[in-house]
């Protein structure tokens, strides 16, 4: 165990807030570069409305491929907030706490990445209202709620406002905190924001009691998400990739996977460019990683029992799939990179503390989950579609365009960009949690060693 | 007996595999009928070719006793369809007509009804269609043509449909067997595909498809359909009712 | 978390007393030698049922011996047992490896059920040599032993639930290191004798203390992957793979799952008269039956969920295959206990457990756990009885065409699952008269790193943290 450095609270609140009240030098450029691929991106997308699906790499039978690969990617990414906020906060994990804004964030923002990916996949996009709001309703038609299609929308923005409303919840002590030091158009913003936070007894028990209310509440939603995307996919019987009673769980545990490897991520880049490192600490490297570990385990035991039981049936186009997903160019070479990037790389490494207290490994290792696991989504989906079947004289007709691989870039530049935005306006590590944290934390001598310890509710 | 009146029958096809060819006359026949735009070069090459009714080569037995088959397929339309409870927004559901319609002014391009079809016969408008010149006046009237981003697919060529009822509906008559012929069908030389009203016990297509050769496509996925093959007769072996189905 | 300590006033969760080491020790050693007549009445009306099971078991396998279709409840039974036997010791491992604190004086009395895992092993034997074989008239059934020789699943399962019991065993005996040294100090006669052989010189030093974590963290580990792969072999060689068309990638895990479940109920009520007849409310503390109630919930919502994923694929995927699963498990000759054990399994508990009054009580938290285990045994025959009565030359079949009637315990399956159950219980009670119920060295432990204080105007735990 690391010693503990105690900080005091004026020293936090400098340290934290320093990407409000001044702005680092990397800040500009940065965000500016950002800003320019996301409107190169923004400019592709259009043309892609307004010329047509033409312009992707899309034929018979592949219907679907990077655009709902990555949807599926972000969707994953957003399972981070929820797993680190939620739960870990039910278990009162206390390494959560120097994390959970920025988790919550990347929920948010790639929620609303991956929300688009969707509606500009559709071939009019301009006729969505017919998808999401009961629009006909005067002609006696609704929408279709047979359709995971339609448990889609439904989940992810219930899942968008939850998140949303906890990671502001989760702000408004620290946005009172900005408040009192701030002046003129700011100060008014904060103000507003803060909803008269003083930081009285009652204010404080609100707040613990919607967050804890809030946690019990988005865990249904969280896993609900997922499993229904998943569904996207598994109720095609005619696919025979897809069509796997594990693919909920699946994909919800393979969420969980990507999306506490891109806080890892995100955790990393946070020590180095705002130099938190007395905030964001190796023992919380230390402790994600063994959570990293067992989640990927437990992954790679669904992993097995998908390809167990996809072969199980023994049927001839079920063997031919898997063949051409493992043994067959191009998509050996994606499943070797997917397999030794989602797996065998990162989690024997992680198995040394040496590799979980050493930032830039934990970094590129995190990353490397990441990789593996936007593979995985495109195996899944796109040898599932592009498999010969039966009576069908073309297959393995896809190759990703350069429109598409456009604006799959683009969301990674509009995620980042949306978070450095706000990194502007408000803390991404919560003051209240830190200093809540140093309360609670006590050391007891037991026989002649100091062992740390936590107050916890008697029972 | 059959009556013109709306919900009454149950439409449907006997393809005689027996009787095929190959000759593609009715994939011709569908595409001039349905306002297909032209499949060029290029699109068949991506992969992107729009054709509602193909006929598939496909090999029975193995190798050397292998035997070139053809089968024409459209869609199935099937009573237990997986593409219609998969789309958010009905753009493609069943008729009470037996149909599997497909509306195009709901339809909003998710393609997933694609990905559920089995025999993959939708189809999905990449471009907006352009005909040549000198096509633009042979369209058909009575077909929508399809603007970019919406599926399509086999119709049963159902404003022909709609025009036989309609006209027995006013004349106080009912439709007679045979009456109602869909483009490919009246294309087929050798009478393969068969249309009629599977409710009519006495119609053609419901004493056919009590044929001993009768079997359904990819029987293994449940669907139903409602167009019944008749199994191809080998002159040196029997080939029992639904063997056929199986040989992909 | 600062105004949860402080918003639960707990008055009547007084926090646990410091006790003094010696006197845990003695007064945990003397719960094995105070049986009561009530206790000695328990245990030979359990030890009769038991023999009577196993000499149905005999009888059924001479009567029936030929006839897979009639086997179902004892595989369900297998399956059931597995799930409590097996399971239970897990409780005892998860929360040590997530370092949980509440699960310490439970950790004895969890592993304890691995005794019983011969339970299991006595079901399972006659259940092998009926097992249809994975070729017959030259077809190979669906099954995930695609090439490997024929006895595969008969052998394999065998090998590994032994090895199963085996771990489970010497986990228990590596913790009970210790204990056995606190009965060779502070007990007498035989009992004596047996911790002064078993305790193996332990006396508590660096070393002997640094292997003794090495080892329950190695048997953990080793006992958990054993017990996911014993479930997945028996879920699917003995069930699954004995329907044409069933092809379910989530039961392995869902039985797995719900194994837990039980496994967790079944500790919840050893631990509950345990504390209740032992008097040991002093050391059992609310905590437990709190954060156990927490966990049987969060088991009975991955229960429904996983149930919910593969049901929903079934139904919206509708070929004949998930058809003809449908009409087989749920829809067809279990009907009744499939709505059984949806109410027992699931609704019942989910509505008792969700107060949090009820986790920190212990009658409720023993009422939902008796409900759990009922709803699991019902479950387990909805799944393996259907299974086991598809007869033999329907198994090669692309899907079930005919779905069989539905199969009713006769008189030997009746004694078979009443004394397989009792065999259990009979086990474990017989157990505790060998060693503590109570893990002496974890309780120790715990009073040494829990800490009350008192924190603002409550009562609060320093817990410490050692790495
Ligand atoms: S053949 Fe395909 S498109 Fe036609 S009804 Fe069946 S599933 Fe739908
Ligand atoms: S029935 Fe009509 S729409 Fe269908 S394949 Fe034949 S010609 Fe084309």
């Amino acid at each position: 165990m690391q010693q503990r450095r105690e900080l005091d609270q004026v020293y936090t609140n400098r340290k934290l807030l320093n990407g409000q009240l001044d702005t680092p030098k990397w800040w500009l450029p940065t965000v500016s570069i950002l800003g320019v691929v996301v409107l190169i991106g923004v400019i592709v997308i259009a043309t892609m409305i307004n010329k047509g699906l033409g312009l992707t790499g899309l034929a018979r039978p592949v219907y679907w491929g990077l655009f709902i690969t990555t949807f599926v990617f972000w969707v994953g990414i957003s399972h981070a907030g929820i797993m680190i906020s939620a739960i870990l906060r039910l278990t009162q994990a206390e390494w959560r706490r120097p994390v959970t804004r920025a988790a919550e964030l990347l929920t948010v923002f790639s929620l609303l990445t991956a929300l688009v990916f969707p509606l500009i996949h559709a071939g009019r996009p301009w006729r969505i209202a017919y998808w999401i709001m009961p629009y006909d309703v005067a002609r006696g038609i609704y929408p279709n709620i047979r359709s995971p299609l339609i448990m889609d929308p439904v989940a992810i923005s219930t899942y968008l406002t939850g998140s949303t409303l906890f990671l502001y919840i989760a702000l408004i002590p620290d946005l009172g905190n900005l408040r009192d030091r701030t002046t003129g158009w700011k100060n008014a913003m904060y103000t507003v924001l803060a909803l008269g936070w003083r930081g009285n007894p009652r204010q404080w028990k609100m707040q613990t009691v919607g967050g804890i209310l809030l946690s019990a509440l988005m865990l249904p939603i969280f896993v609900s998400v997922h499993s229904i995307v998943s569904w996207d996919f598994a109720i095609a019987s005619a696919v025979e990739g897809w069509h796997s009673t594990i693919f909920a769980p699946y994909f919800v545990i393979g969420a969980v996977h990507s999306g506490v490897s891109a806080v890892v991520t995100m955790m990393a880049l946070m020590r180095w460019l705002w130099k938190w490192d007395d905030f964001i600490r190796p023992e919380h490297f230390d402790a994600l990683a063994r959570l990293l570990i067992v989640v990927a385990t437990g992954w790679l035991a669904f992993t097995f029992l998908e390809l167990t039981f996809a072969l199980y049936g023994q049927d001839a186009p079920e063997i031919a799939l898997r063949e051409m997903q493992m043994f067959q160019w191009p998509w050996n070479a994606l499943f070797i990179v997917f397999f030794l990037t989602g797996y065998a790389i990162p989690v024997p490494m992680w198995c040394f503390k040496r590799v979980r207290t050493n930032i830039a490994l934990m970094f590129w290792t995190s990353i490397l989950v990441n990789v593996g696991m936007w593979l995985e989504r495109f195996l899944i989906i796109v040898p599932g579609l592009a498999r010969r079947t039966p009576f069908v004289y073309t297959w393995e007709a896809y190759t990703p365009s350069p429109v598409e691989w456009t604006i799959f870039i683009w969301s990674f530049a509009w995620v980042t960009f949306l978070m450095l935005l706000f990194s502007k306006f408000f803390p991404l590590v919560p003051l209240f949690e830190q200093k809540e944290s140093q309360v609670f934390t006590d050391d007891v001598m037991i026989g002649r060693a100091k062992v740390p310890a936590i107050v916890r509710e008697a029972d | 007996m059959t009556t013109a009146e709306f919900g009454t029958h149950n439409w449907g096809m006997v393809v005689d595999v027996d009787k095929c060819i190959g000759c593609n006359a009715c994939v011709i026949a569908c595409q001039a009928e349905n306002n297909i735009p032209i499949n060029t070069q290029d699109r068949v090459e991506r992969a992107r070719s729009i054709s509602w009714i193909r006929v598939e080569r496909y090999w029975e037995g193995d190798f050397p006793d292998a035997k070139a088959r053809f089968i024409p397929i459209m869609c199935q339309h099937c009573a237990n369809a997986p593409c219609e409870p998969v789309c958010p927004v009905y753009a493609t559901y069943h008729n009470a007509e037996g149909l599997n319609v497909q509306v195009y002014n709901r339809c909003v391009g998710t393609r997933y009804c694609a990905n559920g079809c089995p025999y993959i016969v939708r189809f999905f408008n990449y471009w907006e269609p352009v005909w040549p010149e000198s096509l633009r006046n042979h369209l058909n009237p009575d077909v929508t043509v399809r603007s970019r981003g919406i599926m399509e697919k086999c119709s049963f060529c159902v404003h022909r449909i709609r025009r036989e009822s309609r006209s027995a509906r006013s004349a106080g008559t009912e439709i007679a067997d045979g009456a109602i012929q869909t483009a490919c069908s009246s294309a087929c030389p050798t009478s393969a595909l068969n249309f009629g009203n599977f409710n009519d016990p006495n119609s053609k297509v419901s004493k056919m498809k009590e044929d001993k050769r009768h079997f359904t496509l990819l029987d293994q996925f449940g669907t139903d359909p409602n167009v019944i093959y008749l199994a191809k007769i080998d002159a040196d072996k029997k080939v029992g009712a639904g063997e056929a189905a199986t040989h992909g | 978390m600062a105004s949860q300590a402080v918003a639960h006033d707990s008055e009547h969760h007084a926090p646990p007393p410091n006790v003094d080491a010696d006197v845990v020790s003695r007064e945990l050693v003397a719960t094995t030698q105070s049986a009561s007549g009530r206790f000695k009445a328990w245990v030979w009306g359990l030890g009769i049922l038991s023999v009577a099971g196993i000499v149905a078991l005999v009888l059924k396998f001479i009567d029936q011996g030929d006839d897979s279709t009639r086997w179902g409840y004892v595989a369900a039974m297998v399956s059931f047992l597995l799930s409590v036997a097996g399971g239970a010791p897990m409780v005892a491992m998860a929360p040590v490896m997530a370092k949980a604190n509440w699960v310490r004086p439970i950790t004895r009395i969890a592993s304890l059920f691995s005794f019983a895992g011969v339970a299991t092993l006595i079901m399972l034997i006659p259940l092998v040599a009926i097992l249809p074989p994975l070729v017959t008239e030259g077809a190979r059934r669906r099954t995930v032993w695609y090439m490997a020789p024929d006895y595969s699943p008969h052998f394999w399962t065998t090998l590994s639930l032994v090895l199963l019991i085996g771990t489970g065993i010497m986990l228990f005996y590596s913790a009970a290191l210790p204990d056995f040294a606190s009965m060779r100090d502070h007990s007498t006669g035989w009992r004596q004798r047996l911790g002064k052989r078993l305790a193996r010189g332990w006396v508590g030093t660096d070393v002997q203390w640094r292997t003794l974590r090495m080892r329950i963290g190695m048997f953990g580990t080793f006992y958990f992957l054993i017990l996911v792969f014993v479930n997945f072999l028996i879920s699917t060689d003995f069930g699954q793979s004995m329907v044409p068309g069933w092809r379910d990638a989530i039961f392995p895990m869902y039985h797995t799952v719900s194994g837990f479940q039980a496994g967790v109920a079944a500790v919840v009520i050893a631990l509950y008269f345990s504390r209740k007849y032992m008097k040991l409310e002093k050391y059992i503390h609310l905590d437990a039956f709190w954060s156990l109630g927490r966990l049987l919930f969060a088991l009975t919502l991955l229960w429904i969920y996983f149930f919910y994923s593969s049901f929903i694929v079934f139904w919206y995927g509708r070929s004949m295959n998930d058809i003809a699963t449908l009409d087989l498990l749920i829809k067809g000759p279990m009907i009744y206990a499939f709505f059984a054990g949806m109410i027992l399994l699931w609704f019942v508990p989910w509505w008792i457990l969700i107060w949090n009054k009820v986790r920190r009580g212990t009658a409720a938290m023993v009422v939902g756990s008796f409900i759990i285990l009922i709803g699991l045994l019902i479950d387990r025959i909805r799944t393996f009885v259907p299974a086991w009565s598809v007869p033999g030359d329907q198994i090669h079949e692309k899907w079930l065409k005919v779905i069989p009637e539905t199969v009713w315990p006769d008189i030997f399956d009746i004694l078979i699952m009443a004394g397989g159950i009792s065999l259990v219980a009979f086990i474990v009670m017989m157990m505790t008269r060998v060693i503590p119920v109570l893990s002496v060295w974890q309780v120790q432990e715990f009073n040494l790193l829990a800490k009350p204080i008192r924190y603002m105007k409550g009562h609060a735990t320093l817990v410490a943290k050692p790495d």
